[in-house]
């Protein structure tokens, strides 16, 4: 559900409403420093500032998107029939001229008739295709590399959090310097009936094409319908049924693996984030590992 | 103060204001706990968006088409009450007549309405880039006794929340720890070096540090009241960082800081965009120092 604005908990200030809306710049200064008695376990007083108003028109709008996105046409509509009707009922010849005032007047207001009416069609060509979500097949894992320092793995795990609540996100894998340090969320379920979720074969996958041409544009790559692409037999690890994948360079020496459930889920300005993120995982993950080789184990 | 509009809104622009540099990497590895799962804030919905592609434009750089039912509301609005004086004398003016202008005169104030409401519909798009307001200026403070990695981790966050979403002004507070970045005023006494303890005293005196809740204020009512603000904010956020309780503890959750963001532009937070800061927020909770 899609909230416009949040809600604050009341507190027991007496903060009168009329004071918001004074269009003074400046209140005195005694409001400032009401005290509550609620007991806080820290030092400092409790929040006294204004607390948001809930925004009606936006909730209004936002729940009742169909409705409102036909509403020009319905109102257009109703004026032309009713500038029409007021025509005839008057006794005035349907005349289009602009000749008497009445006139002018009456094809002004069909103007803005017709302009209702185009922008409540507009509004309907425009109204996004929703796409379900499609739950990815496999088997869950999380599987992390031993011997990382916990800072690492902190940091990996927080953008694993961030990346699963926030986006379309449902595997996240994370490889760097031939090894997968991290392979998280969902997994393909191995062929050998074990049910135990597919490794991610480092070395294959750096000899493959998807992830040479990532490390050497050095540009995030988002598959946003993965069925489309040949590429996806690179990535065995993912689930069979995987609509979108972000790949993201870390660096020059490692790539995270973003597979998502919905095609084109990944916004724009969730590419935007995942760019950032990895520059922060890259300096994160090379900052920690100068000093310790990855052993061959795994 | 220019105000760029973008013709095609289906691109969002974003202003870049500071290109700053990672800073520079030191060899410092201080073991910290990791955070265990985190409670999910909002439930992801269930159908994604996807914008179609044809929108009807006139193809004139710098004009937003859909801002064009409100000029036209406003010019036939003028050309009937024009006509209604002008155009003949006010005697002979009919029932039929007042009827149409009072038709005329409703169609138009539904149409100047008509962007307004258009934006809070599904695929909307801020086509406004956000301008900086005069009389700021741009500051980079943070406090100095904390850790490396956390001034690290401090400088990275405000550079995201300034690059990524229409945020002129970032100010961060977790663990005692204040960093403060973007574009501010900044008063007269307050000289470089005090600049933090000037913002202390603001945080203090509106009581900032014990916030529970998500604060979002999409337009310009309240902010007048905080002079902690650049003058032209318009939209505010402030997003708390909660402390993650560790499993197995019984600890209440405690309040570790705050994140606020301030805009120059009205509604400049989308969902997914509190989203994303919500996860930020996270990445200072639950971490000791």
């Amino acid at each position: 559900m899609e909230v416009g604005s949040l809600h604050f908990h009341c507190r027991p200030i007496p903060w009168s409403p009329e004071l918001r809306r004074r269009t003074k710049p400046t209140l005195p200064r005694f409001l400032f420093f009401f005290r509550a008695s609620s007991s806080s376990s820290n030092s400092g007083a409790d929040y006294k500032g204004p607390k948001p108003r809930r925004d009606w028109v936006a909730d209004l709008v936002s729940n009742n998107d169909d409705a409102v996105r036909s509403l020009p046409i319905y109102v257009g509509g109703a004026s032309l029939l009713a500038v029409l009707l007021n025509r005839t009922v008057s006794g005035i010849a349907p005349v289009a001229d602009a000749s008497s005032s009445q006139s002018r007047a009456d094809l002004l207001a069909l103007g803005l008739a017709v302009t209702n009416i185009l922008t409540g069609l507009v509004w309907l060509s425009i109204r996004p295709k929703p796409i379900s979500v499609v739950s990815p097949e496999g088997v869950e894992c999380q599987r992390i590399y031993s011997h990382l320092p916990d800072s690492v793995s902190s940091e990996l795990l927080w953008v694993w959090e961030s990346l699963s609540d926030v986006t379309c996100c449902r595997t996240l894998i994370v490889v760097y310097d031939s090894h997968c340090i991290l392979q998280i969320g969902f997994a393909a379920k191995s062929s050998n009936g074990d049910g135990e979720p597919v490794a991610v074969d480092s070395v294959k996958l750096m000899q493959g094409s998807l992830y040479q041409n990532v490390i050497k544009s050095g540009a995030q790559s988002y598959l946003a319908n993965l069925s489309l692409y040949p590429g996806k037999s690179e990535l065995p690890f993912l689930p069979s049924n995987t609509q979108a994948v972000i790949l993201q360079p870390l660096g020059e020496k490692g790539v995270a693996i973003i597979g998502g459930d919905t095609i084109r889920g990944f916004t724009t300005s969730d590419q935007a984030w995942i760019t950032l993120i990895g520059e922060k995982l890259d300096a994160t993950i090379a900052k920690n590992l100068k000093n310790l080789t990855l052993s061959a184990q795994e | 103060m220019s105000n760029l509009l973008c013709s095609n809104p289906l691109i969002q622009f974003k202003m870049k204001i500071i290109p700053a540099q990672f800073p520079a990497k030191k060899s410092t590895m201080k073991p910290a706990s990791i955070s265990s799962r985190l409670q999910n804030s909002q439930t992801p919905s269930n159908q994604q968006l996807n914008l179609s592609v044809l929108r009807f434009t006139l193809g004139i750089p710098g004009l937003d088409e859909s801002y064009l039912p409100r000029w036209i509301g406003y010019g036939f609005a003028s050309l009937l009450i024009l006509n209604h004086f002008v155009g003949s004398d006010s005697a002979t003016t009919t029932p039929a007549q007042l009827r149409t202008e009072a038709i005329g005169l409703s169609l138009a104030a539904f149409s100047v309405l008509i962007p307004y409401l258009g934006k809070f519909l599904k695929g909307a798009s801020a086509t406004d880039q956000a301008t900086i307001p005069e009389g700021t200026e741009q500051i980079f403070v943070m406090s100095q006794n904390i850790l490396d990695t956390k001034k690290e981790d401090l400088a990275w966050a405000t550079y995201v929340l300034l690059r990524n979403t229409n945020t002129i002004a970032v100010l961060i507070s977790v663990q005692g720890a204040l960093c403060a970045r973007g574009y501010w005023n900044i008063p007269e006494e307050a000289s470089r070096k005090n600049l933090l303890e000037w913002f202390e005293r603001q945080i203090e005196r509106i009581g900032l540090k014990n916030l529970k809740d998500t604060l979002y204020f999409p337009q310009n009512s309240d902010s007048v009241l905080w002079e902690l603000l650049p003058k032209g904010t318009r939209s505010l956020l402030v997003q708390p960082v909660l402390q993650v309780p560790k499993p197995g503890a019984n600890q209440m959750e405690g309040i570790e800081g705050f994140v606020l963001l301030a805009s120059s532009m009205g509604y400049a937070y989308s969902d997914r965009d509190k989203a994303w800061i919500g996860a930020l927020a996270n990445k200072f909770g639950g971490k000791s120092l």
